[in-house]
């Protein structure tokens, strides 16, 4: 299984904390997300892509407690087992 | 007055020798805003050795509602100044440093330093205050955006870097949301933060402990 984490403003939005997907052979983050959005019933991929696909800022997307952006981005592979988690922080202080 | 009967409440609490730690401590706070105010006012108050605060901001009204070291009177004063008056005024025993400045590239971190806390407002300066740090510096981090906040302690060479874990955040255009409630709540649980690290028992080591103030929600990320 992969374990999805949601934070802060995402888990409000979502209503949920955590979901539980099964692990697909040779799947990146990219190809996870679609699968995620499918399990939910309030849109949220609009947050991180752009209508290109592309990531846009505001989430940091950490696969196993470390960003994508320094890993392989929306490349990057999940395995059975990893946590994906998606935290928008807050900047002010 | 000894320091025994001036912290006598708190050495209650953590005892003598803890006490002995944090009067020993040196501790750098960058950004004396709404997270700083509430950090430095605390770190005084509990008899932290030395404090070194960073500031280039004056004090403008919407500050009022959450800087609880400024007053009216200090309207359009530097903060800084005004910040090391009153926490010398709340602590005269414990040694207060200004720094003038804005945290960039070319910001240099006093090297006897046990620990920085960062109370800034935008993660560029965030990351300039990281790398200025000598490796094995422990740095807690503080952000709140209206009533979602963060906290995470990390340990410079050790840790992932705040410049990777934040990558791809979003520092808003304009003003943030800030209500005073929710500053305090997190100025008090990094200051909480900062006397564990002094003891050497930091509770949110590369642990990001999320609030959201709104639902009274606390969660763990770890990184």
């Amino acid at each position: 299984m992969i374990r999805v984490e949601f934070y802060s403003l995402l888990r409000l939005l979502l209503k949920q904390e955590k979901i539980d997907l099964p692990a697909v052979e040779d799947e990146s983050v990219g190809q996870l997300l679609p699968r995620i959005q499918q399990q939910l019933t309030t849109p949220f991929l609009h947050k991180l892509l752009d209508e290109n696909g592309a990531l846009i800022p505001g989430t940091i997307i950490l696969v196993n407690r470390r960003n994508i952006l320094h890993l392989d981005k929306l490349e990057t592979p999940v395995h059975n087992g990893d946590v994906v988690a998606f935290f928008p922080p807050g900047a002010g202080g | 007055m000894p320091s025994a009967d001036r912290y006598n409440r708190q050495i209650l609490h953590w005892g003598g020798e803890k006490q002995q730690q944090i009067e020993a401590a040196k501790v750098l706070i960058a950004g004396v805003g709404g997270l700083g105010c509430s950090v430095s006012q605390l770190l005084a108050r509990a008899g932290v050795g030395k404090l070194y605060l960073v500031d280039d901001a004056l004090i403008d009204w919407p500050d009022l509602n959450r800087q609880l070291l400024y007053t009216e009177e200090d309207i359009g004063r530097p903060k800084l100044q005004v910040a090391q008056e009153r926490i010398s005024g709340i602590n005269s025993k414990i040694s207060v440093e200004g720094i003038a400045g804005r945290i960039d590239e070319n910001f240099h971190c006093p090297g006897d330093i046990t620990l920085v806390v960062d109370c800034l407002d935008n993660y560029t300066s965030r990351f300039n205050l990281e790398e200025s740090l000598n490796s094995g510096t422990f740095l807690v981090h503080g952000a709140i955006d209206g009533d979602q906040g963060q906290i995470l302690t990390i340990q410079k060479g050790t840790s992932q870097p705040l410049i990777q874990l934040f990558a791809g955040s979003l520092q808003p255009q304009g003003n943030i949301a800030a209500v005073g409630a929710n500053v305090l709540t997190v100025a008090g649980l990094m200051a909480n933060e900062v006397f564990q690290v002094i003891f050497g028992e930091a509770k949110l080591l590369n642990r990001c402990l999320i609030l959201g103030l709104g639902d009274l929600h606390f969660s763990f990320l770890e990184v």
